[in-house]
């Protein structure tokens, strides 16, 4: 959770590793402290030779690098969670680290990011406060049900909550700053530019580094329609200075649903704008439209294959949004949540050589490295996995490879990840699409039931569970969930699956009763059989999740 | 369909003994190992009866309901209002995010508590027509053992049906005991407190287990003031030592009075409530005192002497590793049988059972890596070894890792709650041994390291996890450093 902190480690294994190679060294002098840096950079780069014959090894082109001194063994340009991560692990390898970012602010620009990134500034962090908020009115929803009674409905006062949010924010960009600190790693704060292979320039101060980091990160993206200067993006939907009466919001991915869900709890009318037919591309079919019929009976108001055309201001000073199939009036605020584009401009990369792909994310071979050997890049701005715990992963690996002796993958099979929309989701491994795709002739397990809650809340929420097995090996593929505490839920499912367990392991698992997790363990008939062959088994069962238990 | 998995000649064997029975399996109590046994067994082709006494949310020996502890007088109505009382905590929350709500909040148990009975006779008759969907017999009546192939049933007007079973199974469960104290009459037990007419604004309990600590979790989160009395220094004998203190500060800091190392020794009524004295000699009034003090089988009525079927010494039913008695056509399962009293653990025996009589495949219950769950607020929940087990079963070091983090919820809210988490390791294998949470959602999140842990999943399994972010679950995976090694001997070596 962003808000612990595993206390950096002062690079026991460094230390024996300098000791192994290098036993003439004593005693060992503080690689953190400026007074042996000197000593230090040279034991590194004594270090850095047999490194450069086994893993990094087209440095070895270059005879002169061996003798050449560099500021840092490594610049990170960009301080979110893949290079905070990198950086520190570097650092506490025994690496000397540098890192620069841009002055603290809510919202990204060319000139404002702050250290802990999109994750804790504008991401994660914000918008998981923002929803613990916004479900207290389904909560109070609830607790109506089990003899709680409110003489006048719950008010909700906007500035209280960003004031207290925002005051969480700086927190945290302390507590990463510390972190930093800790761990040895100098932070300048500034704009980081590449000018050559193993110079970064911030605000036109030159740094010489051994290698370069870009973990520069990704910004939302608004396409280019008359009227787009009044939309507002995630980062501005995040730090409101007052309730948005009634909002569109334009897009079908996991960000347009979870504000969907934060600005309904808050008590806006929110209307949804998606271009396809469902909601969240990608995602098993079964659960996209599930969780679109929760949020409808939530109060969202869906509008399909509707797309934004143009944005008109009134003279009273609200929105209209015009689409394909008319216009709609009388919105306080727009938002898009339209995609994520990588910040790659204005970093000098073109003129050093590092290649990008037509969406301006930048091109990596497995350790993270671009096509110019000194520069690496993890995260966003690499556009493969765009999830914190990614970058802290290809991060981690990162600094392994670099500074480690040991060079490492990151493993993106069977990464989980959850959408923190209202109900929310968890998932793991294949949908039932690409399982089928895959594998062929699979079994798909599910549950849809109402759960103990909502029997006594008279909500109508129900949850739904999905577990897709391989009918030939019986290992579990895939599993998905849409409903309260998925998040949760799925992780401990995600170290089974990682670890190939298979049907017959989650059957041998004794549940946890009274829980929603425990379907996943008690799920005996499958609901429909696919096979490559022409007939295809189908049944359902929506029996009461409490009977499914007996 | 077990049928057709007989050769032929077990099947002509069959058809003649089939003759000479009433029924195949006749099941005594309808809670969760009875239904589950007779429903499998009968669509495994048995011929099956199964008796239950008139339903009634408070348990006597002459009133039961089919669904069981678990439905009628356990699980679901405790769950019930746990979620209930939660509100309370999360209604505090709720202000610092913004929310502003009366000074005042009106709570109506008696809502509560008809919404809650509402549920239990729905459940009740799903469970109900389970069993007919099934094609199970059921008798309303109190069953008793009357041969090692023959039973009786009592029903409501007195009349007496008797049949005669291939195989019998006892699946009675258990009942809530009281201590003997002078004026325990005066007390409840948790079916009572399950359905009590008022909330009480003053609850003594007396026990250290999860029952205990549930009901305090419940009646302070609906804003009583719970003083809660156990004979331990902590809560929760059997689970992890480093979560009970975990426990115990929770639920001190939640507002209920620990009253550690203490016995009550007598309640006296009163004008103003129920006296209560300790063998401390302190004395407190309550409007309720709950005895949360164990539970025994309910094997008493079941004329067991009659055939000779083995009890121990707690009355518990004594069975070998598939659940059969000494007496070879009677079986027992569930509670009755006091092995691991947990609703899973019934259905798993119930099922095992089934198998292995009309399955035609031998089936022994596997205890090992069974999850379970305490649902104080904030909840518990275990799967594996406690670090202490670990230690005493290890034949190498143990490395234990642990996370204590403020729950980025509590950030804003400002409630000074830790969660604490915790991964028990063989230094030599990298095997978990075991897992524990105490927070929000350990239950939820336990199920799934269950199933790592029972096909024992290593830290390094754990560790190549991604995490889900951002989660509490999340510091399952991510536990880089290891807080402390106990080597072989049992000396810690601190900070690794």
């Amino acid at each position: 959770m962003a808000t612990t902190f595993t206390a950096p480690k002062l690079s026991s294994p460094t230390f024996q590793t300098l000791c192994r190679n290098l036993p003439v060294f004593t005693p060992l002098p503080n690689p953190l402290s400026s007074s042996s840096r000197h000593r230090h950079h040279y034991r590194l780069h004594l270090q850095q030779q047999r490194r450069n014959l086994s893993v990094v090894r087209a440095e070895s082109e270059n005879g002169s690098e061996l003798l050449r001194h560099y500021d840092f063994d490594l610049f990170t340009i960009g301080a979110g969670s893949g290079g905070v991560r990198a950086s520190r692990f570097a650092a506490n390898f025994g690496a000397s680290v540098a890192v620069c970012e841009l002055p603290f602010s809510t919202i990204s620009s060319e000139t404002t990011g702050g250290v802990g990134g999109t994750c804790v500034l504008r991401g994660c962090v914000p918008k998981k406060l923002m929803v613990y908020a916004s479900k207290y009115s389904h909560e109070f929803d609830e607790s109506n049900g089990f003899g709680w009674k409110y003489d006048t409905e719950p008010k909700h006062d906007w500035s209280t909550l960003m004031a207290n949010k925002n005051a969480e924010l700086h927190r945290l960009t302390g507590i990463y700053k510390n972190i930093l600190g800790n761990a040895g790693v100098t932070l300048i704060e500034g704009r980081g530019k590449v000018v050559d292979p193993h110079t970064v320039d911030v605000d036109g101060k030159l740094y010489t580094a051994r290698h370069i980091l870009i973990s520069v990160g990704g910004r939302p993206f608004i396409p280019d329609i008359p009227g787009s200067e009044y939309a507002i993006d995630s980062d501005a939907a995040l730090d409101l200075p007052s309730k948005p009466e009634k909002v569109a919001i334009v897009g079908g991915g996991y960000i347009a649903l979870e504000f969907a869900g934060i600005f309904k709890g808050l008590q806006s009318e929110v209307h949804l704008f998606i271009r396809q037919k469902k909601v969240l591309r990608g995602f098993d079919e079964e659960i996209r439209d599930f969780v679109g019929e929760q949020m409808s009976l939530r109060g969202i108001k869906f509008h399909i294959e509707e797309s934004p055309l143009a944005i008109v201001k009134s003279a009273d000073g609200s929105l209209s949004l015009k689409t394909n199939k008319g216009t709609i009036e009388g919105f306080s605020h727009i938002m898009f949540a339209t995609g994520r584009r990588p910040n790659t401009k204005n970093l000098g990369l073109e003129s050093v050589g590092v290649k990008m792909n037509k969406n301006g994310a930048i091109e990596v071979d497995e350790y993270s490295r671009t096509t110019v050997p000194s520069i690496w890049a993890v995260g966003d701005v690499t556009d493969r996995i765009n999830l914190t715990p990614v970058a802290l992963m290809e991060g981690g690996a990162l600094a392994k490879t670099l500074f480690q002796n040991e060079p490492t993958k990151p493993d993106y099979r069977a990464v989980p990840s959850a959408v923190f929309s209202q109900p929310p989701i968890g998932q793991v491994g294949l949908t039932e699409e690409q399982a089928i795709k895959e594998y062929g002739d699979i079994d798909v397990y599910t549950a849809n039931f109402r759960p103990l809650k909502a029997t006594l809340s008279g909500l109508p929420d129900r949850v739904l569970m999905k577990l897709i097995v391989c009918a030939k090996t019986d290992k579990v593929l895939g599993l998905h969930m849409c409903g309260d505490d998925s998040a949760e839920i799925t992780q401990g499912f995600a170290v089974a699956i990682k670890a190939g367990l298979t049907k017959a392991d989650f059957d041998a698992t004794v549940g946890i009763h009274p829980t929603s997790a425990e379907e996943f363990v008690t799920m005996r008939t499958p609901t429909r059989k696919i096979r490559q062959g022409p007939e295809a088994e189908g049944k359902t069962g929506n029996e009461a999740k409490a009977a499914a238990g007996v | 369909m077990a049928r057709k998995m007989l050769v032929d000649e077990e099947m002509t064997q069959t058809n003649q003994e089939e003759a000479h029975f009433d029924f195949d399996l006749f099941v005594i109590g309808a809670g969760s190992g009875g239904v589950r046994a007779a429903r499998f067994s009968a669509n495994f082709g048995a011929k099956v009866g199964i008796c239950e006494l008139p339903f009634h949310p408070i348990s006597s020996e002459v009133i039961g309901g089919v669904g069981g502890t678990c439905v009628i007088r356990g699980c679901v109505p405790k769950k019930i209002l746990v979620y209930g009382a939660a509100f309370g905590g999360e209604l505090e929350d709720a202000q610092n995010y913004g929310w502003e709500l009366n000074e005042k909040l009106d709570f109506n148990w008696k809502k509560l508590l008809h919404k809650k009975t509402d549920e239990i006779i729905r459940l009740n008759g799903i469970y109900k027509r389970l069993l007919s969907n099934a094609g199970v017999k059921l008798f309303e009546g109190e069953g008793k053992i009357v041969g090692p192939n023959e039973v009786e049933v009592t029903q409501l007007d007195g009349t007496k049906l008797s049949y005669s079973a291939k195989h019998i199974l006892i699946a009675t469960g258990s009942r809530a005991q009281r201590p003997a104290i002078p004026g325990q009459e005066l007390g409840i037990t948790s079916d009572e407190a399950l359905s009590l007419e008022d909330l009480p604004k003053r609850a003594v309990i007396f026990g250290g287990g999860y029952i205990a600590v549930e009901f305090a979790s419940i009646w302070r989160g609906l804003g009583a003031e719970v003083d809660l009395f156990f004979r331990r220094e902590l809560p929760l004998r059997g689970f992890d030592d480093e979560m009970r203190a975990v426990v115990a500060r929770n639920l001190e800091a939640r507002g209920i009075n620990l009253h550690p190392q203490t016995n009550l020794t007598e309640l006296i009524k009163t004008d103003n409530g129920i006296k209560v004295i300790t063998d401390h000699g302190e004395e407190l009034l309550a409007d309720v005192v709950l005895f949360a003090t164990g539970r025994l089988p309910n094997s008493k009525r079941l004329n067991l002497e009659a055939v000779g079927v083995e009890l121990d010494k707690t009355g518990a039913v004594k069975v070998d590793e598939y659940s059969r008695t000494n007496i070879p056509s009677i079986w027992a399962v569930g509670d009755v049988t006091n092995r691991m009293n947990l609703t899973p653990v019934a259905l798993m025996e119930g099922t095992c059972f089934a198998k292995t009589v009309f399955g035609g495949e031998s089936c022994k219950p596997d205890y090992s890596h069974i999850p379970c769950a305490v649902f104080s607020i904030p909840p518990l929940s275990v799967v594996g070894l406690s670090e202490e087990q670990a230690i005493e079963q290890a034949n190498s070091d143990v490395l234990v890792f642990t996370s204590n983090f403020n729950p980025m919820k509590n950030t804003i809210s400002g409630r000074q709650e830790k969660t604490v988490m915790k991964l028990v390791v063989d230094a030599e294998t990298d095997k978990v041994l075991g897992a524990s949470m105490c927070g929000p959602d350990a239950p939820e999140i336990m199920q799934g390291i269950a199933v790592a842990l029972k096909c024992g999943a290593t830290k390094a399994q754990f560790d190549s996890t991604v995490g889900i972010h951002p989660s509490a679950a999340e510091e399952f995976v991510t536990m880089r450093s290891v807080s402390r090694r106990i080597t072989v001997s049992g000396k810690p070596k601190e900070n690794l």
